[in-house]
């Protein structure tokens, strides 16, 4: 059973921004991003775009999805599919759960899978 | 100072990187072209393809240019896109709340970067192979970066930053040359007259909307020595527009439209002239109304408030422009000897209230936008001066700019130099300062000169 990090508050991330996890909190090597969508859920991706080198958290969210800055790649935020070149391979889901007012992260743990 | 904030880098070594042959950089002696004493001018400074790469060279790679209103950026990232001479330039506000300026120009094979006037940005990235450069200008990103050479080093290919930018009182210049005399120098005693558009409010200037842009046949300096020196022209020019605003419709009255004024030039090129009469004043009835006129005496001294605060017209030498009256602000851009491109924004007060700005805003429109009852006087006569100026007999004969030789003085009232009203003086002084420009090797050329 892996123990989920409590990564704060709800209120620290505004809808429509994120919020990077630098790797030596998440334990994986690397930093994840935490994504408070459009939808008004919570989502995490590794935060180095799988294209080139860019933060996804300086990206541009819209809906549930992420724009890359760099290039304009666009990813699922639920299900870290590769939505559009430049970018061909999917981004790294985490599971994110929300507790009360904290948000909880389960680094490589992915995030249960979504009905469409 | 407050008033004055400023950003200075190196200026980039890449700029002149490879050596260019001479036969690129042949600077043409201008001094028989431009006689500033005796009042004439040579056509061909208007209509020579070598003097107008000249004039890239050695005006506006090294004087002081408008860019963009402080207004225009409010949190980083927020970008305007202009030009300075010919050279594409990306403005924009820092994650530290800087104000840079860079060439719009990717640093790999050139496309121009950033192809929008205006928005909101994380990263300037090209279109052609997505190199990427953040809001420092620095390069971020190159695709497939691992089959450059070993030496590539992204800190070398950053962006080309205009490598001084100074502001005053809201408005924002940039500089090609890092030991350019400072923008407030420059501006000396023009400061005086451009105070009495932008001191008007505690609180400082905005710009509203969008820019304006249209294009017009005419040289570059056939506007900008109108707007430094021309009183002149208006009740011919501008004689139905006149009537139009004028409460009888027969045209204002006779002390009005014989009005006395001054006219100030300066040694480096700058003019303003205004009426010096309480009432000449075309100005939209609630932009007057909302003015407390005893207030700004008081605050700004009665001379400014009877003087450059009427209807004046004015240039920052050498293509910025402005009309306090209705607060146009203009750059005349260069597109070759023959074109011009008219940027112009609408400048108010920032405590107005936003039923003033509009009227403000209409008004502007109505007078000096695109289609302006003024706006379209002047553009007309421009272009007819250029339309024709290429016929060799044409070109050969010189322009008169005699209008009150040494009237120039002090008159104790009004800062530096000033003439009368209807006078070329200020056009003089434009011209003086645009040829010593002109003669003179620029910071780029240093290294070849020493
Ligand atoms: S780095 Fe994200 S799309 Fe290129
Ligand atoms: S020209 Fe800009 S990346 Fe190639
Ligand atoms: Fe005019």
């Amino acid at each position: 059973m892996i123990n989920p990090i409590n990564i704060g508050s709800i209120d620290d991330i505004d809808e429509g921004e994120a919020k990077v996890i630098p790797s030596d909190e998440t334990g994986t090597g690397e930093d994840i991003a935490v994504f408070h969508a459009e939808d008004g859920n919570f989502y995490a991706l590794n935060d180095n775009c799988t294209h080139e080198t860019a933060s996804l958290a300086d990206g541009w969210i819209e809906g549930t999805e992420v724009e890359c800055p760099i290039h304009a790649a666009k990813f699922c935020l639920k299900k870290g599919t590769a939505l559009c070149m430049p970018a061909t391979q999917d981004a790294r889901t985490h599971k994110v759960e929300v507790s009360g007012n904290d948000l909880l992260l389960y680094p490589n743990v992915p995030a249960e899978p979504v009905e469409a | 100072m407050s008033d004055c904030t400023s950003h200075t880098s190196e200026a980039n070594a890449s700029i002149g990187r490879m050596s260019r042959p001479e036969a690129f950089t042949q600077n043409i002696d201008v001094s028989t072209l431009v006689d500033s004493d005796g009042g004439l001018i040579d056509r061909s400074i208007y209509t020579e393809t070598s003097i107008y790469a000249q004039e890239q060279r050695r005006i506006f790679a090294r004087s002081w240019l408008f860019l963009a209103h402080t207004s225009q950026f409010k949190k980083p990232g927020d970008f305007f896109t202009t030009f300075m001479g010919e050279d594409p330039i990306i403005v924009t506000m820092d994650k530290t709340k800087t104000i840079r300026a860079y060439l719009n120009s990717c640093r790999h094979r050139g496309v121009r970067l950033c192809r929008a006037d205006a928005g909101a940005t994380k990263m300037f990235t090209c279109t052609y192979h997505g190199w990427s450069f953040d809001l420092a200008g620095a390069l971020q990103s190159v695709p497939n970066e691992k089959a450059y050479p070993e030496d590539f080093d992204r800190k070398q290919w950053g962006l080309i930053e205009v490598p001084n930018v100074q502001s005053y009182k809201g408005l924002i210049f940039g500089n090609w040359d890092k030991d350019a005399q400072s923008l407030e120098e420059n501006l000396g005693d023009m400061r005086y007259y451009m105070d009495a558009m932008l001191d008007r409010d505690p609180e400082g200037t905005e710009v509203m909307g969008g820019v304006m842009k249209w294009t017009l046949e005419g040289n570059w300096k056939l506007a900008a020595e109108q707007f430094a020196t021309d009183w002149y022209h208006v009740n011919m020019s501008h004689a139905s527009a006149l009537m139009v605003l004028s409460p009888t419709g027969r045209g204002p009255k006779a002390e009005i439209a014989a009005t006395p004024g001054r006219q100030f030039g300066s040694e480096n090129g700058h003019g303003a002239g205004f009426p010096t009469h309480p009432k000449s004043r075309f100005d939209a009835r609630p932009v007057h109304e909302y003015y407390d006129y005893e207030a700004l005496r008081e605050r700004l001294g009665d001379a400014a408030v009877e003087g450059p605060m009427t209807t004046g017209h004015a240039t920052v030498f050498p293509n910025f422009s402005y009309l306090p009256v209705n607060g146009s602000i203009r750059v005349w851009h260069p597109k070759g000897p023959d074109k011009m491109e008219v940027w112009a924004w609408v400048l108010v007060d920032k405590s107005m209230p936003d039923e003033v700005k509009d009227a403000q805003r209409l008004y502007n429109l109505r007078t000096f936008g695109p289609s302006g009852i003024f706006e379209a006087d002047d553009g007309e006569n421009w272009s007819e001066i250029q339309a024709i100026s290429h016929g060799f007999v044409t070109n050969n004969v010189p322009l008169n700019f005699q209008m009150g030789i040494g009237s120039e003085r002090n008159d104790g009232t009004y800062p530096g130099q000033t003439s009368e009203l209807y006078s070329d003086a200020a056009g003089r002084a434009f011209y003086r300062h645009w040829s010593k420009q002109m003669n003179t090797p620029a910071w780029h050329e240093r290294t070849e000169q020493a």
